[in-house]
C-alpha cells in the first residue's frame, strides 16, 4: 500500500510539473523549428522552395509596437513589417536615400504666415493592412496622435516635438483639446503642420515611430505580442513569435510593391549571447549575427575576412565629468567662477593625455575612429560635408584638438603645462601632486573595463590617481543620472541625422544631462558668453549662466528655419559645450556584424537598421 | 495513514505557505531598494513621460500600499500584473512560455538522469572494486565536479561547431538535445553514486543474507529486494533535483539560447521589471517549496522509521 502511494506521489510530482508547462500544445512552435535545423548544416540549397534567411539581431525585443519601440533590433523588424510615408533605400549607385513609400511623393512644405509649415501627402493606391483592410490617411493621423500622447508615454514620443501642437500635449497644464496638428483630409490625403521647417523631416517619416497603426487593432493592449493580433502594412507579415526564441516574417503578397521583394522569409532568432550567436554563425545556421564577442574580434578578422563587417554608426563614445566635482588642489584658493574656469582648463588638458589611436587600435579593434569632437561622424552639414570636419575651427586639424598619431606628444606636453599651473610638479618624476583621487565609473563590461584601465594608466603617468568602479547597467544609469560620480563612461547614438540630437541633451532640464550642467553649484556660475547678433538674433549675453546661454542657444536652434544659420548655431553650441571640458570624446562608434558571404542585396542604414527584403542567397 | 501523519503534512503545508510569503515580502522590498527603475534607459524619457508611466502602473503610490495591492491581486485573483518592459504582455504569459521550455527540459533531463544513473549505480555496486566500478566512479566524479558552463561549452564546441551534428541554439527541437544532456549529467552522476552507496548498504543487510541462505536466485535478490529498497534515497532526491534542474538551468539556457524561465528571470532583474521579478521569484520559490514538501512526505511514506517530529 505504502509503495503504491509512494509511486503515485512520485508520478504526481512529475505530472504536476509537466502539466504546468503544457497548457498549450507545443506543436506549433516545434514545427518551424524542426524545418530550420534540418536545413541548417547543409550548404544552403536555395533553389529548392522559397528563399529564407536566418538572422540574429538581439534577444527578445521589448515591444514590436512601432510607437513604443526604441531599440535598433526592433526597428529593423518594424521596417519589414510596416510601411511609413517614407523609407530608406539604396539608389542605383548604392548610396542610401530616403524615398517615398506609402506616400506618392515626399512633398515640399508650404510656409504659413505664422511661420509654421504645412505638408500635404497623398497616399498611394492599393495600400492594404495585412488583414486586407485599406490603409487610410486617418490611420496615420491616429498613429501619430497616439505615439505622441501622454497616455502612451512612449520613449520616442518626443520624435513628434517638431509637429505643431506637441508642446501643448506635454505642457504642465495641457489645454483640453491638445493634440498634434495632423489630420486626414480624406481617406488618401494627410495634412501635417510643423512648428517650423526641419531639415530631417523626411528622415523622421521613415522612422518607425511614424509608422501607421489602426485604431481597432491597437485597442487590444497586447496586440503587438502575438502574430494572430499583429496587423501591419509592410512588405512582410509576422507569422510566428515563439517568445525569447524566434520571430518569423513572411512576405506579404498584398504589399503594394510585393513584386520587388526578393526574400520570402526572414527568421529572426532571439539571443543576446554573443558567443552563442557566433556558434550559430560558424556552423552555418544563421546568415547574419549582429554581435560578436569582443575578444574574438582579432581572430574573426583573420578567419572571416569576407564576413566580418564594420560599418559606420552615428555615435560617440566619451568620458563625461561631473561639472560640480572639485578637482582643484586644496591649496588653490579659487572659488566660484574662477574655480570653474580653472577646472574647465584642467579637464580639457586631461582630455589631451589620452591616446585615442591606442584605444581604437589596441582595445576597440573594430575600426572605430578617434574622435576630436562630440557630434559624431556621419552627421552632415547642409552642403553634405561632415559636421565633425567643420567643428572646432582649427587650422591644420579637424575638431577641438589634434588626434593624429604624431600630435600626441605635443598634446601631452601642452596638457602638462596646464597641469603645472595648478598643481605641484616634480621635475625628476615628471608627476604632479595634489590632484584629488577620482573614481571612474563604468557599466560592467570587458570592453569598458579595458578602456577604463587604459585611462587609469594614462593618468597615473602624470601622477593622478583614478580608481575604477563598475556597476550593473541599471544602477549605473541611475548613479550617473543623479550626478553621484566624478568621472564616468558615456556613449550616445543618434536617432536621426541631425546634430541637434547630440546637443539638446545638455540643456539644464534634459533627462540626459549627466554632467549636471546648470544644476547644483553650477547653476549660479555666470561665466558663459553668447553673442548671436552677427546671425541676426538679438541675443547677446556676457557672463551668463548655463541656462542664460546654452539653454537659450538650443531653443534658438529649435526654432530656426534658416538651415545655414541653424547649422552655424549648432557649431556654436558644440563650441560652448566643448569649452567646459566636461565632455571628453574618445571615438566614434562603428557597428560590427557578421554576414554570410553568399548573401547579396543586403544593406544597413546609418542608424543601424538592417534590410533583408532585397536579399538573395547565392 | 494515521492522524499523526496528517497533522505532520498539514504542518508542513502551513510552513510552506509561510516560506512563500516571506519570499514575496523580502523580494518585494529588496527589489524596490535596489537603485534604478524600470523606466531607466540610456536615453532618458522626459520627467513628464516618466511620471505618466509611473502613474499608469501604480508606481507613484506609497511602497507599502503597492505591496498590499500586490499581495491582494496574487491571492484573490492570481494576477501577477503586466510586464513593465515587454509592454502589452502579462507576467503570467511570459512565465508560462518560459516554464513550458524549462519544464520540458527539466523533466526529460531528470528522467534521463534517473534512467541512466540507477542501472549504472547498481552495476557499480554489484561489481564493487572491479574495473567497471572504478570506471563508473571516475566518470561520475568528473561529471559531478564539472560546472555546467564548462560542460555546456565543451559539448557546444564539439557537437555544434566541430562536427556540426546539432544546432547551437535551443529554439529548435534538436537544439534542446545538448542542453538536456548538459543538464542531465550532474544529477545522473549524483544518482549513480547515491544508488551505488545505498545498494552496497542494502546488500550488507541481514535479510539479503537470509535470502541468499534460503537459496533465492541472484536476479530475484537484486531486483526483488536489493534494488527496490536501495532506491529510497533516490526517490527522495528526485523532487529537489527536478526543482534544481528547472530553476537552475539559467547558465545552460544562456549558453544554448534556450527560451526558458531562467533567462526571463535574470533579464527581469537587470530591467527592474518589478512585476516580472516578483512573478518569476514566486513561481520558482513555490516550485522548490512544493518539491521539497512532496519529497519530505514521500520520505515519510516510504520509510516509516523516520520520526515525524
Amino acid at each position: 500500500m505504502k509503495k503504491i502511494l509512494a509511486l503515485v506521489l512520485a508520478l504526481a510530482m512529475v505530472f504536476a510539473l509537466a502539466a504546468c508547462g503544457s497548457t498549450q500544445a507545443p506543436a506549433a512552435t516545434a514545427a518551424p523549428a524542426a524545418e530550420n535545423s534540418s536545413a541548417a548544416p547543409a550548404e544552403a540549397p536555395a533553389e529548392a522552395g522559397p528563399s529564407s534567411i536566418a538572422v540574429c539581431l538581439a534577444s527578445e525585443p521589448d515591444t514590436l509596437d512601432p510607437a513604443l519601440n526604441s531599440a535598433v533590433d526592433g526597428a529593423t523588424m518594424l521596417v519589414h513589417l510596416f510601411s511609413g510615408l517614407a523609407k530608406w533605400a539604396e539608389d542605383a549607385n548604392g548610396a542610401l536615400v530616403i524615398v517615398p513609400d506609402a506616400a506618392e511623393e515626399l512633398v515640399e512644405g508650404v510656409e504659413n504666415e505664422d511661420g509654421t509649415v504645412t505638408y500635404t501627402y497623398t497616399l498611394r493606391d492599393g495600400l492594404k493592412w495585412s488583414d486586407g483592410q485599406p490603409v487610410t490617411a486617418a490611420d496615420f493621423a491616429f498613429a501619430w496622435q497616439r505615439a505622441a500622447s501622454v497616455e502612451l508615454a512612449a520613449d520616442y514620443g518626443y520624435m513628434f516635438e517638431v509637429i505643431d501642437g506637441y508642446e501643448d500635449i506635454w505642457a504642465d497644464e495641457p489645454p483640453e483639446d491638445a493634440q498634434l496638428n495632423v489630420k486626414a483630409i480624406d481617406d488618401k490625403t494627410l495634412e501635417v503642420t510643423l512648428a517650423n521647417a526641419v531639415a530631417y523631416w523626411n528622415e523622421l517619416l521613415a522612422f518607425p515611430t511614424y509608422f501607421p497603426v489602426r485604431e481597432d487593432v491597437v485597442a487590444d493592449e497586447g496586440w503587438a505580442t502575438d502574430p494572430s493580433t499583429y496587423v501591419g502594412n509592410g512588405a512582410y507579415v509576422m507569422t510566428g513569435w515563439d517568445h525569447n526564441s524566434l520571430i518569423t516574417l513572411e512576405k506579404n503578397p498584398d504589399y503594394v510593391d510585393a513584386d520587388e521583394i526578393l526574400m520570402d522569409k526572414i527568421e529572426c532568432y532571439l539571443s543576446d549571447d554573443a558567443n552563442n550567436q557566433l556558434s550559430n554563425f560558424k556552423n552555418g545556421t544563421w546568415q547574419l549575427i549582429d554581435d560578436v564577442p569582443t575578444n574574438e574580434i582579432p581572430a574573426l578578422k583573420v578567419d572571416y575576412p569576407d564576413e566580418f563587417t564594420v560599418v559606420g554608426q552615428i555615435g560617440t563614445y566619451y568620458v563625461c565629468w561631473n561639472v560640480n566635482e572639485d578637482i582643484l588642489p586644496a591649496s588653490s584658493g579659487l572659488t566660484g567662477v574662477e574655480a570653474e574656469a580653472a577646472r574647465a582648463e584642467i579637464r580639457n588638458a586631461i582630455g589631451l593625455l589620452f591616446d585615442r589611436n591606442y584605444i581604437v587600435e589596441e582595445i576597440g579593434q573594430a575600426g572605430q575612429v578617434p574622435a576630436s569632437s562630440f557630434v559624431a561622424m556621419g552627421m552632415t552639414n547642409p552642403d553634405g560635408s561632415q559636421f565633425y570636419e567643420t567643428a572646432g575651427h582649427n587650422d591644420g586639424f579637424v575638431g577641438y584638438y589634434n588626434v593624429s598619431e604624431d600630435a600626441f606628444e605635443d598634446n601631452f606636453t601642452q596638457a602638462l603645462e596646464v597641469l603645472k599651473k595648478y598643481y605641484d610638479y616634480d621635475e625628476t618624476t615628471g608627476q604632479i601632486s595634489g590632484f584629488p583621487t577620482m573614481t571612474y565609473l563604468y557599466n560592467t563590461s570587458e570592453g569598458h573595463k579595458a578602456i577604463g584601465e587604459y585611462l587609469q594608466s594614462a593618468l597615473a603617468g602624470v601622477g593622478i590617481t583614478m580608481n575604477l568602479e563598475n556597476q550593473e547597467w541599471n544602477t549605473f544609469l541611475n548613479t550617473r543620472k543623479q550626478g553621484d560620480y566624478s568621472i564616468a563612461r558615456n556613449g550616445w547614438l543618434a536617432d536621426y541625422n541631425d546634430p541637434i540630437c547630440f546637443l539638446d541633451m545638455w540643456t539644464t532640464a534634459s533627462g540626459n544631462n549627466d554632467v549636471q550642467f546648470g544644476k547644483g553649484a553650477h547653476k549660479d556660475l555666470a561665466m558663459y558668453n553668447l553673442d548671436l547678433t552677427d546671425l541676426g538674433y538679438e541675443v547677446k549675453v556676457e557672463n551668463g549662466t548655463w541656462a542664460d546661454t546654452y539653454d537659450v542657444l538650443i531653443k534658438t536652434i529649435k526654432s530656426c528655419t534658416d538651415n545655414e544659420v541653424r547649422y552655424e548655431l549648432m557649431h556654436r553650441a558644440e563650441d560652448l559645450l566643448m569649452s567646459t571640458g566636461c565632455i571628453c570624446p574618445l571615438y566614434f562608434y562603428t557597428d560590427i556584424y557578421m554576414l554570410d558571404k553568399n548573401v547579396d542585396g543586403f544593406f544597413s542604414n546609418p542608424l543601424g537598421y538592417k534590410y533583408f527584403m532585397y536579399c538573395t542567397i547565392g | 495513514m494515521n492522524s499523526k501523519t496528517l497533522v505532520y503534512i498539514l504542518k508542513r503545508i502551513g510552513l510552506a505557505i509561510l516560506t512563500v510569503w516571506v519570499v514575496i515580502t523580502v523580494t518585494f522590498f529588496v527589489m524596490h531598494a535596489v537603485p534604478g527603475g524600470p523606466f531607466m534607459s540610456e536615453k532618458a524619457v522626459s520627467p513628464a513621460a516618466q511620471a505618466a508611466l509611473e502613474a499608469k502602473y501604480g508606481l507613484d503610490k506609497p511602497l507599502i500600499e503597492q505591496y498590499f495591492t500586490y499581495l491582494k491581486d496574487i491571492v484573490t485573483k492570481f494576477d501577477f500584473g503586466p510586464s513593465l518592459k515587454q509592454r502589452g504582455r502579462q507576467v503570467i504569459d511570459v512565465i508560462r512560455d518560459g516554464m513550458r521550455t524549462s519544464v520540458k527540459l527539466g523533466v526529460i533531463a531528470a528522467a534521463g538522469a534517473a534512467a541512466a544513473g540507477i542501472p549504472l549505480g547498481a552495476v557499480a555496486a554489484l561489481r564493487r572494486n572491479k574495473l567497471i566500478d572504478k570506471v563508473i566512479m571516475v566518470i561520475t566524479t568528473a561529471f559531478v565536479s564539472m560546472p555546467s558552463f564548462i560542460m555546456g561549452s565543451l559539448l557546444l564546441v564539439l557537437f555544434a561547431i566541430r562536427w556540426a551534428l546539432l544546432p547551437a541554439n535551443g529554439s529548435t527541437a534538436q537544439g534542446l538535445i545538448l542542453p538536456i544532456i548538459t543538464l542531465a549529467l550532474y544529477p545522473m552522476a549524483y544518482i549513480t553514486r547515491l544508488t551505488r552507496s545505498s545498494m552496497l548498504d542494502v546488500l550488507g543487510q541481514d535479510y539479503i543474507r537470509t535470502a541468499k541462505a534460503k537459496g533465492v536466485s541472484g536476479v530475484k535478490i537484486i531486483f526483488g529486494h536489493a534494488l527496490k529498497n536501495s532506491l529510497i534515497p533516490v526517490i527522495t532526491y528526485f523532487g529537489p533535483m527536478l526543482a534544481y534542474i528547472v530553476t537552475g538551468s539559467l547558465v545552460v539556457e544562456q549558453i544554448f539560447a534556450v527560451p526558458g524561465i531562467g533567462r526571463a528571470f535574470v533579464s527581469s532583474i537587470t530591467n527592474r521589471d518589478y512585476p516580472m521579478v516578483m512573478g518569476t521569484t514566486i513561481i520558482l520559490a513555490v516550485l522548490i517549496v512544493v518539491m521539497n514538501l512532496v519529497s519530505d512526505i514521500l520520505y515519510k511514506v516510504v520509510d516509516p522509521r523516520i520520526n515525524l517530529d
